[in-house]
């Protein structure tokens, strides 16, 4: 395959090379996500005219900093806000937000619900490594029940976020599994996450040896990443929902596949998608297109009309000019009972 | 020429518009939400002009520091506790150096505080709101007219610095009535074009926009700088030079009514408006550029009068920076909860220079339950 070895060649072009080694810490994962987020962009010919990166604060925010594209290192958790905002101005261009779990799920949690709401047609490529690796190793949103971690040290008490439940709360948006150990997967994931229309999450299990795994018994990435090897498997092709453990691309329940491997029959919502909320009130709206605005001789006619009627009104006594604002009684019906002569 | 009925927030989003703004992005909040109402219709009938609802204020700040990156004009209207959500990005804006305009319609705080009463409690936001040093650059006007043409000058002055600029008002301001022709001053307003490549037009290099410290020029661009002070010293007197250059461009200012008399009331938006009608026994300092404070404007005009006293709708904020920029005391009047009327005024100003304390006589709590109190103006 001559093609997909050119590719792999040439996809340093959009590494800033000159500023390695990087800040991040041997045996990390994230230098892997990066190595193939670069070979995906140089893959499908994306390049710094078209393709602006946005990143968060953390360890995986750096790699705005080492990827020869113009990017924006937001604000910590602010990256989707921004990104949609960005894609807003310059549809044509591809957006791809890369982020932590932290990032995105925890102080950003909000900005990610709303954004697969308004199915913000930007990629979010989550470093999911299960804890705040940069401030030492602290609880994270997507940190296993049990975990020993500097901020529980009597192991995490709560459940992790359910990511792929978030992101197919929406009918309309992509999401995708993979880890750090399945690199092929992982590229197949992010490409098919770059050129989803809507979108897109691919959520990344990646190690942090130094600020989580060695504390909870890996004695190195290597046997980090032989756990995800051992421990993760590829879901069904036309899986239409993924169960602990597995790896998979799942598409919107209204969307063949566009990775030419599934013809899954016609597609059902996953059990956890709920594809219309029960009980929304249907708009009242009018769906034609609003009547013209009143021309100038319509106004002045309707404002002889009211003057007419505040003269009428005038003659009434009180207790039925009360009656007629009510809407009891018409002005007609009024006048005549009251006896007043409408000249 | 149409001269026409026109409410302060109407003005402020015609003068974004003929600024040029083409993005807007805002979440409701009393009393700014005609604002984020007139955008929203806009955009339906000028698709130029991108809209979005946010989900809060932090995403419509954030969402105007993107929208500006990639090449917008791009602003924000929200209310004083919106206003704390968006200090955080506004602090990224003036690291990175982002053009964006910000609006704060000021009510009575803290907190949710009194959501339809006027107060003018954001003049130290607007200073100190965010992490760190910064100098910002702030309008606040006092009519109709006013309203559109700083708001044009924010969008100016914002791409000239470089920088988020507060555009303040008031509940009073924002929902004021005034016949104005604005067709006809978009005609003599000068607009400033983008000042920055918006992303992936860059020139030279890919840029990184970064709110952390790095270097940005030299043989070591694109790595952080975030423990050399060198670094820091350079591109925070940078910025901040910019920022005081531009602000000298417009430092605007009204020194009126009866410039003979021996004291001075320095009030501003629209506590000046409602002072107004004691024009002729004082002479009026308002402050139109509020931020950087007007040092040398305030001295050589603070220096001509026997007493200063600043009236404002809040405890003394404006009047801290006044002092301090003048080297001198001056007699405070603070309207406290959306109480900004003539009598107020009057009562506040005999008592200050009767030799009176500044804080006004706290009526007791009733005894009796009085009738349901009312929602207020606005």
């Amino acid at each position: 395959m001559p093609e997909q070895a050119m590719a792999e060649m040439t996809y340093k072009d959009r590494l800033k090379v000159d500023l390695f080694p990087t800040i991040w810490c041997p045996g990390c994962g994230i230098g892997t996500i990066m190595m193939q987020l670069a070979m995906t962009l140089d893959e499908l010919g994306l390049d710094e005219r078209n393709t602006i990166i946005v990143t968060g604060i953390g360890c995986t925010g750096r790699m705005g900093g080492y990827l020869k594209h113009e990017a924006v290192y937001t604000l910590h958790g602010r990256t989707l806000p921004v990104a949609e905002a960005i894609k807003t101005v310059r549809p044509e261009m591809n957006v791809i937000v890369v982020a932590g779990d932290g990032d995105t799920a925890s102080i950003g949690g909000n900005h990610l619900v709303h954004s697969i709401r308004r199915n913000a047609p930007v990629t979010v490529l989550c470093n999911n490594n299960e804890i705040y690796g940069l401030t030492g190793g602290q609880t994270g949103p997507t940190t296993p029940t049990g975990t020993k971690t500097l901020s529980s040290p009597a192991g995490n008490p709560n459940t992790p976020i359910n990511l792929q439940a978030i992101v197919r709360s929406s009918p309309h948006a992509l999401y995708a599994k993979t880890t750090v150990y399945h690199q092929i997967h992982m590229r197949n994931a992010i490409r098919e996450a770059i050129e989803w229309p809507g979108f897109s999450f691919v959520d990344i299990t990646s190690q942090c040896i130094e600020n989580n795994g060695r504390r909870i018994g890996f004695d190195s990435a290597n046997d980090m990443l032989t756990f995800f090897r051992k421990t993760y498997k590829r879901a069904p092709k036309d899986a239409d929902h993924l169960a602990p453990f597995e790896i998979g691309i799942v598409y919107p329940a209204d969307h063949p596949s566009r990775n030419g491997h599934v013809s899954a029959p016609a597609a059902t919502a996953a059990p956890d998608t709920q594809v219309e909320p029960a009980g929304s009130i249907p708009s009242r709206t009018d769906p034609e297109p609003k009547a013209a605005p009143p021309t100038d001789d319509e106004k002045a006619r309707r404002r002889a009309e009211s003057v007419a009627r505040a003269a009428l009104m005038a003659k009434l006594p009180a207790d039925m000019k009360l009656r007629v604002a009510r809407r009891e009684i018409s002005l007609e019906d009024a006048m005549r009972e009251a006896g007043v002569d409408p000249e | 020429m149409t001269r026409r009925l026109t409410q302060g927030n109407e003005a402020v989003f015609r003068g974004a518009i003929a600024a040029g703004a083409n993005y807007y992005a805002g979440y409701p909040i009393s009393p700014s939400t005609e604002i984020l109402n007139i955008a929203s219709g806009w955009a339906a009938e000028h698709p130029e002009l991108r809209f979005l609802q946010a989900e809060d204020e932090i995403a419509s700040a954030n969402a105007v520091i993107g929208a500006s990156l990639a090449g917008a004009k791009a602003f924000t209207a929200t209310s004083g506790p919106g206003f704390t959500l968006m200090q955080e990005a506004i602090g990224y804006a003036q690291k990175v150096g982002v053009p964006s305009v910000f609006v704060d319609v000021q009510r009575v705080g803290p907190s949710t505080g009194m959501a339809t009463m006027p107060a003018q409690g954001d003049i130290g936001q607007v200073k100190w709101g965010s992490a760190g040093d910064y100098t910002p650059i702030a309008f606040y006007p006092n009519s109709v007219e006013e309203a559109f043409r700083l708001t044009i000058d924010a969008f100016n002055a914002a791409e000239e610095s470089r920088s988020p600029v507060i555009l303040l008002s008031d509940t009073f301001i924002a929902h004021l009535n005034e016949v104005v022709d604005l067709d006809e001053l978009v005609a003599s307003i000068e607009v400033v074009p983008r000042a920055i490549p918006a992303l992936g037009d860059f020139t030279d290099a890919p840029r990184f926009f970064a709110g952390v410290l790095m270097y940005e020029h030299g043989p070591m661009a694109g790595e952080p700088a975030t423990a050399d002070a060198d670094e820091y010293l350079r591109q925070f007197y940078a910025a901040k030079h910019r920022h005081l250059e531009v602000a000298a461009r417009y430092a605007r200012y009204e020194h009126g009514w009866n410039v003979e008399a021996d004291v001075l009331l320095i009030c501003f938006g629209i506590v000046s408006r409602v002072a107004a009608p004691l024009r002729d026994e004082f002479a009026l300092f308002r402050p139109i550029r509020i931020h950087p404070v007007l040092g040398d404007e305030l001295r050589e005009v603070c220096a001509r009068y026997r007493e200063v006293v600043v009236v404002e709708a809040n405890d003394g904020q404006y009047a801290d920076m006044v002092e301090l920029a003048i080297h001198r005391q001056v007699k405070r009047v603070p309207l406290l909860g959306g109480r900004i009327s003539l009598e107020a005024v009057r009562e506040g100003v005999d008592r200050v220079l009767g030799g009176g304390p500044s804080e006004p006589p706290i009526p007791e709590t009733p005894h009796e339950r009085g009738p349901r109190a009312t929602l207020g103006v606005g």
